[in-house]
């Protein structure tokens, strides 16, 4: 009965997702930078964001992105497979979906502009893989890092800034 | 033991329901009908996070849209206002305040008042439990680049974000909502005393877009509207909204340009804020932020 008590306290508190900052901290800042910014103003955008989450799991972020702006959002995860995480991007007004890395040979880094400002939500799926059990969480416990960078675009692009 | 047992399974279970519950209800109110969607996928989802910009975001628009030369503090809250502000929600939203006071004197070159309003934080962050994030060294450090005004924006960034940090892991979530409420109204307040109506002005266009970061701001209040004072502020933030939800919309259709590396979203819609709307939230932004500033 001890074991399942503890099974379920793990699972309560894993299932609070972004929430569980403290045991994931600064995740994304850390592990989600894949590219060299050399020559790139790149900024960091205060709507990034690090969860503990379960294996299998879906996590959403609504964030706000406006046009006139270069975004760059690069997904990372712990786990042994995490370079296959899964993220998908979608309206959050009309849930039409605008992107997803599985049609884009999975790639973890995603640039782009919008025409119009608007609210995305970022849905990110932790995947299952092989991770280390520590002190703070699960075995089946993965850290998700979503970082969010921002440029003012180029004069040549669709910007009138 | 067993019995319990029981009492505390159903206790987490109860609970982890009701904190699932509210991401998606929220969710669930702002989606609308479209012709082309797509199910969002039916695994488990933990919860849904509502972000909200930095204040240095929109400070760094304003300026590259055409304050490069401004130097004008008279509207910030000045840093002897600090004593007036005794109850825990009015340091949050104060904090928040200076905060974003502190990143416009960086980013707009005013370095002799960055010092001033660092001090500021400094003692309120002291107060609201964020003292770590904010350290001796760095007025050191804001000293020794007070000509240099990239350096000094990336300081008072790093204050802005090391106490956002410092709150979230300290599971500070209602004093972390006012914090970034009383940073993104002042952001808002700083940008409607700077512009002036214009069709088409592109700051006229950034302020109507903060519809969207309002909405998000609201529910990320909702979500710690448990602590003291944090549904008022929610309830003046809805006030506004509905100022915004005044401003017509039109289809924003699709781009004509390459978006060269990167890929370009089209469609989404295009906020047309007319005279009035401008008037009318400018008002309200004003009467919000002085009531908090505790300004006349």
């Amino acid at each position: 009965m001890k074991k399942i008590l503890s099974i379920f306290l793990v699972t309560f508190i894993v299932a609070s997702g972004f929430a569980q900052t403290s045991v994931c901290g600064q995740y994304h800042k850390k592990y989600c930078k894949f590219e060299d910014d050399k020559g790139n103003a790149w900024m960091y955008n205060a709507q990034s964001k690090s969860g503990l989450f379960n294996q299998g799991m879906v996590s959403k972020l609504r964030c706000v992105i406006y046009k006139g702006m270069d975004y760059r959002i690069s997904v990372c995860c712990e786990t042994i497979i995490g370079e296959k995480v899964n993220y998908k991007i979608f309206d959050a007004r009309t849930n039409e979906m605008l992107f997803d890395n599985k049609a884009a040979e999975d790639t973890q880094v995603f640039e782009f502009q919008s025409v119009s400002t608007r609210q995305l939500i970022i849905e990110v799926v932790v995947p299952q893989g092989a991770t280390e059990k520590d002190k703070h969480k699960a075995a089946d416990a993965a850290c998700v890092g979503l970082l969010i960078e921002h440029k003012i675009t180029d004069k040549q692009g669709f910007s009138n800034y | 033991m067993n019995k319990s047992i029981a009492i505390l399974l159903s206790a987490l279970t109860f609970a982890t329901f009701i904190s699932c519950g509210d991401g998606d209800k929220s969710e669930d109110m702002d989606l609308m009908d479209s012709v082309k969607t797509e199910e969002v996928s039916n695994s488990p989802v933990s919860e849904t996070f509502f972000q909200v910009p930095s204040p240095g975001e929109m400070l760094t628009f304003i300026k590259m849209v055409g304050g490069k030369s401004n130097k004008n503090i008279s509207f910030l809250n000045p840093p002897s206002n600090e004593k007036n502000y005794s109850d825990s929600k009015s340091k949050a939203l104060n904090f928040g305040i200076y905060s974003c006071d502190l990143s416009y004197c960086s980013i707009f070159e005013i370095g002799s008042e960055s010092l001033k309003y660092f001090k500021t934080v400094k003692i309120l962050g002291d107060q609201i439990g964020v003292s770590t994030a904010i350290r001796p060294e760095i007025l050191k450090r804001l000293e020794k680049n007070i000509g240099s005004p990239d350096s000094l924006a990336v300081l008072t960034d790093d204050v802005y974000f090391s106490s956002f940090d410092a709150l979230e892991s300290s599971k500070q979530g209602p004093t972390l909502a006012l914090v970034v409420a009383g940073g993104w109204l002042e952001s808002i307040f700083i940008a409607v005393n700077l512009a002036k109506y214009e069709e088409n002005s592109p700051l006229v266009e950034r302020l109507a877009d903060q519809k969207y970061t309002l909405e998000n701001m609201i529910e990320f209040l909702k979500k710690h509207e448990s602590g003291a004072g944090v549904a008022d502020v929610r309830v003046d933030f809805e006030n506004i909204l509905s100022e915004f939800n005044k401003i017509a919309e039109k289809n924003a259709g699709a781009s004509t340009v390459d978006a060269g590396k990167g890929k370009m979203l089209d469609g989404g819609t295009q906020l047309v804020m007319t005279k009035e709307n401008y008037d009318a939230i400018v008002n309200k932004i004003k009467e919000v932020r002085n009531s908090y500033t505790l300004t006349k």
